[in-house]
């Protein structure tokens, strides 16, 4: 008498597809094979986004990362100066963005661990911090030039048509579940996002497991700022700022719990996939700005509300 | 004006379990009864149906000769009836001024609290325990802000407040230092004098004795006896409260049990260690020893397992196997072969909504290389389950679907995987079913065949003397008797639990 249970990740990917054809109905033209890559696409920029701030929302502790947006907006303008236009320096540009993510996520990490900041305090100021670094760093002067390779690569058809952003997000997603499921590290953060006492009891090293996890989340961030100049082949002081909301919605809807401790990134990307259809297919529909965003807000209540009673059904 | 209060028969049940099967209790104005009882004997449930706070079931209980029901603590607060309590009863944020009168404000034109009055009165309460507490305990200080022992002061203060004709103090002196109980048991001698009826709920006999008139025990939720302080001896309470004549054997040699191999180095040796509520004890355990810790809970037997664990800083020495060992982490421990099964499952020990295979591979992922090896890790895990006999539907599903037992037995199997060679156990049988406990017994019997070193600390009396080589029993955080081989007698346990300390060490042969 075994219930079939739909996983979160499953239940969103069904959702997407409904939503896409869904779109069908609504606005003809909407369901064509370019339509659907170009959604996968811009899918695959939040989820590259997005997966920092699973890690972070997995190692609980009320984890949350609100430096993300800042993040993407610096790597990418630093990308953006770095290379200059030039294809050789686009390595080490990227290295250098990385370097400089990983470190502004490692101060996140160690203000929560040593000295007990609230994750969403610490994210929030660090986001500041950022956000001035950047008008030092470019004293309000946004020079630079996009290398080609990189729209190349990232935004433009490469193999039948599929842009390459979509194998890169494809690849990390390989290397999410490896790191999540296959590394001790992933069963130290799922141990640590449901109960601390318990895993420093089983000789869980807590803090060091928060630490890294901060870390790798400026990490990715940096590596999403990096693909989103692919795309955008240009920079603005805003850029990462309007993918932070969506950033958090994604991994929530892709059935992450948000106390840590339970989810995936599958689950994220099937969100990100969800995110970006309701918002094209409103777009489609032309409906004005504001009703899309009312719209957008509603269905993430409802779907957030199916899960919560999902799980109170479960217990 | 002075109270005679008595309650007849008394019963109790919560959810079909007895906690009082027959309470009957006679104190009357200008006398102190001393209630006794082991753990679970039904103390707290009597002091609490006395004080209004729980309904009985069946029984009477009697003001001064007439029938009354408490429906709750105000109504016996109206017939003079006041308690004090361990578990305090203040709010952190508020004067200890507007605790004392908290409900019961001294008022002006009754409309609005006289601040004045509320001051000058705390003050002449305070006054009673002048040069016991620091001068920082003034009426405005706020509760939070002052230390366990000034909390409870405050607290007998507050009851007093009520002006009693009756007082329920239950376990009042437990985070009292000498002074401050010394000074207490003189204002009990002065109420006493003036007709208050005193109920005093302890474990410690010295106090019973310096402060009493009568004792009465319960056993099992009944009162066994009824005894005056004057013609009475701690060996006669503590057999009352056990129950059993004394065997010959309790009346006994000094130290029988032997280590497994004397000369060898223990696998645990700690000297002096001083870690929270812990002061100064030192230790030894040996291979293939389970050693047990007694006494009433609290006494520092969970701090003392978690500084060996590295899970609480100490001071003092500590040896494994001979070598000097400093933990900051369980990690260290965990390298070092050291396992530790606390005493909150749910909280301490499992990831609930996480997997079997999870929970049991927690402290061990990182044998399994990267990528993990998930197939030896399942394999290990299934084979522990099988050994361990865990009912379960499989390895995937949630540990919060197991039974208590059953759940128990994830938490130590997580930990044999390890072989620990010294293993630290917490009441690991709390919250388990019959047949479980028989079978976490056997595999405790089992691994210390097999050499393990066992520390174990239980709550409950039998599995220590059924299962221990040697008992240290802990009172105040020191260990005060060792029990072993004749005189690891129930009767000695419970003597020594209760601070009966020069007769169980000496009987009992403690080895200092």
């Amino acid at each position: 008498m075994k219930k079939v249970q739909l996983s979160p990740p499953l239940l969103a990917l069904l959702l997407a597809i409904a939503l896409f054809l869904l779109g069908g109905v609504l606005a003809p033209g909407f369901v064509n094979v370019e339509q659907a890559i170009n959604i996968v696409r811009l899918s695959a920029f939040l989820g590259i986004i997005a997966a920092g701030q699973t890690l972070v929302i997995l190692s609980g502790g009320e984890g949350i990362d609100l430096s993300i947006g800042a993040i993407v907006t610096l790597s990418a303008i630093l990308v953006f100066r770095i290379v200059d236009g030039q294809n050789g320096m686009v390595l080490p540009a990227l290295a250098v963005a990385l370097l400089t993510g990983f470190l502004f996520g490692a101060i996140n990490g160690l203000g929560i661990t040593a000295l007990g900041i609230p994750p969403l305090v610490m994210t929030l100021g660090m986001a500041g911090v950022v956000q001035g670094s950047i008008l030092v760093l470019t004293q309000g002067q946004l020079v630079g030039k996009a290398a080609p390779i990189m729209s190349t690569l990232i935004s433009r058809p490469l193999v039948l048509g599929i842009p390459g952003v979509i194998f890169i997000w494809l690849a990390l997603g390989a290397v999410m579940w490896l790191l999540l499921e296959r590394t001790a590290y992933g069963k130290h953060l799922f141990a640590v996002g449901v109960n601390r006492t318990a895993s420093r009891l089983s000789g869980v090293r807590v803090p060091r497991t928060v630490l890294i996890t901060y870390a790798l989340s400026g990490l990715l961030s940096a590596f999403g700022g990096f693909m989103l100049l692919g795309f955008t082949q240009n920079v603005f002081l805003s850029l990462g700022e309007r993918w932070l909301f969506p950033s958090v919605a994604a991994v929530v809807v892709g059935g992450t719990i948000l106390a840590g401790g339970k989810g995936s990134y599958w689950g994220t990307m099937a969100g990100a996939l969800v995110l970006t259809l309701i918002s094209s297919l409103l777009t489609a529909v032309q409906l004005p700005e504001a009703a899309r965003q009312i719209i957008l807000g509603v269905t993430l209540l409802v779907l957030l509300s199916v899960y919560g009673r999902q799980r109170a059904l479960r217990e | 004006m002075s109270i005679s209060l008595t309650a007849r028969h008394i019963v109790k049940r919560f959810s079909g379990v007895v906690a009082l099967a027959e309470g009957d209790l006679t104190v009357d104005g200008g006398e102190v009864v001393a209630l006794l009882g082991a753990n679970g004997s039904g103390k707290s449930t009597l002091a609490k149906i006395i004080t209004g706070v729980l309904a009985p079931d069946e029984g009477r209980l009697e003001v001064d000769g007439q029938a009354v029901t408490f429906s709750s603590p105000q109504g016996a607060i109206r017939r003079g009836i006041t308690a004090v309590y361990q578990e305090l009863s203040l709010i952190p944020d508020m004067t200890v001024t507007e605790n004392i009168w908290l409900n019961h404000e001294p008022m002006r034109w009754s409309v609005r609290v006289d601040r004045t009055q509320a001051r000058r009165r705390t003050e002449e309460l305070l006054a009673l325990f002048q040069g016991a507490v620091s001068p920082a305990l003034m009426p405005e200080t706020p509760v939070a802000a002052l230390p366990p022992d000034e909390k409870q002061i405050v607290e007998i203060l507050k009851a007093l407040s009520r002006e009693p004709l009756l007082m329920i103090l239950d376990e009042a002196t437990a985070s009292l230092d000498a002074r401050q109980v010394s000074r207490l048991f003189k204002l009990m001698d002065a109420w006493k004098a003036d007709g208050m009826a005193l109920v005093f709920v302890s474990h410690r006999m010295e106090e019973i004795f310096r402060v009493a008139d009568r004792a009465v025990v319960l056993r099992n939720g009944r009162t066994v006896g009824e005894r005056a302080m004057s013609d009475v001896t701690e060996r006669d309470l503590v057999t009352l409260m056990v129950g059993d004549e004394p065997s010959a054997a309790a009346v006994a040699q000094p130290d029988a049990a032997q280590p497994v191999d004397p000369s060898a180095r223990p696998r645990l040796q700690i000297d002096r260690l001083r870690s929270g509520r812990v002061h100064d004890v030192s230790l030894a355990v040996h291979d293939g020893e389970l050693v047990g810790l007694g006494g009433l809970r609290g006494q520092g037997q969970d701090d003392l397992l978690l500084a060996v664990f590295g899970a609480l800083p100490f001071t003092g020495k500590m040896a494994l196997a001979g070598e000097e060992v400093k933990f900051n982490h369980p990690r260290q421990a965990v390298k070092r072969d050291v396992a530790y099964v606390p005493g909150e499952r749910g909280s301490q020990g499992l990831l609930l909504i996480r997997s079997i295979l999870e929970n049991f591979q927690l402290p061990s992922w990182v044998r399994y290389g990267t990528p993990l090896k998930m197939g030896q890790a399942r394999q290990d895990a299934a084979q522990m389950g099988a050994s361990l006999r865990l009912v379960m539907a499989s390895l995937d599903a949630p540990v919060s679907s197991l039974s208590g037992g059953n759940a128990q037995k994830v938490v130590l199997g997580k930990w044999l995987l390890r072989e620990p060679r010294l293993l630290l156990l917490n009441d690991p049988t709390k919250g388990v079913d019959v047949g479980a406990k028989a079978e976490i017994y056997q595999l405790l019997e089992d691994l210390r065949r097999a050499g393990t070193a066992i520390l174990f600390y239980s709550s409950e009396d039998e599995e220590l003397l059924n299962l221990c080589d040697r008992v240290l029993v802990m009172q105040d955080g020191r260990i005060t008797a060792e029990l072993s081989g004749v005189s690891l007698q129930k009767e000695n346990l419970v003597a020594a639990s209760m601070g009966a300390v020069e007769q169980a060490g000496d009987q009992g042969g403690s080895s200092s």
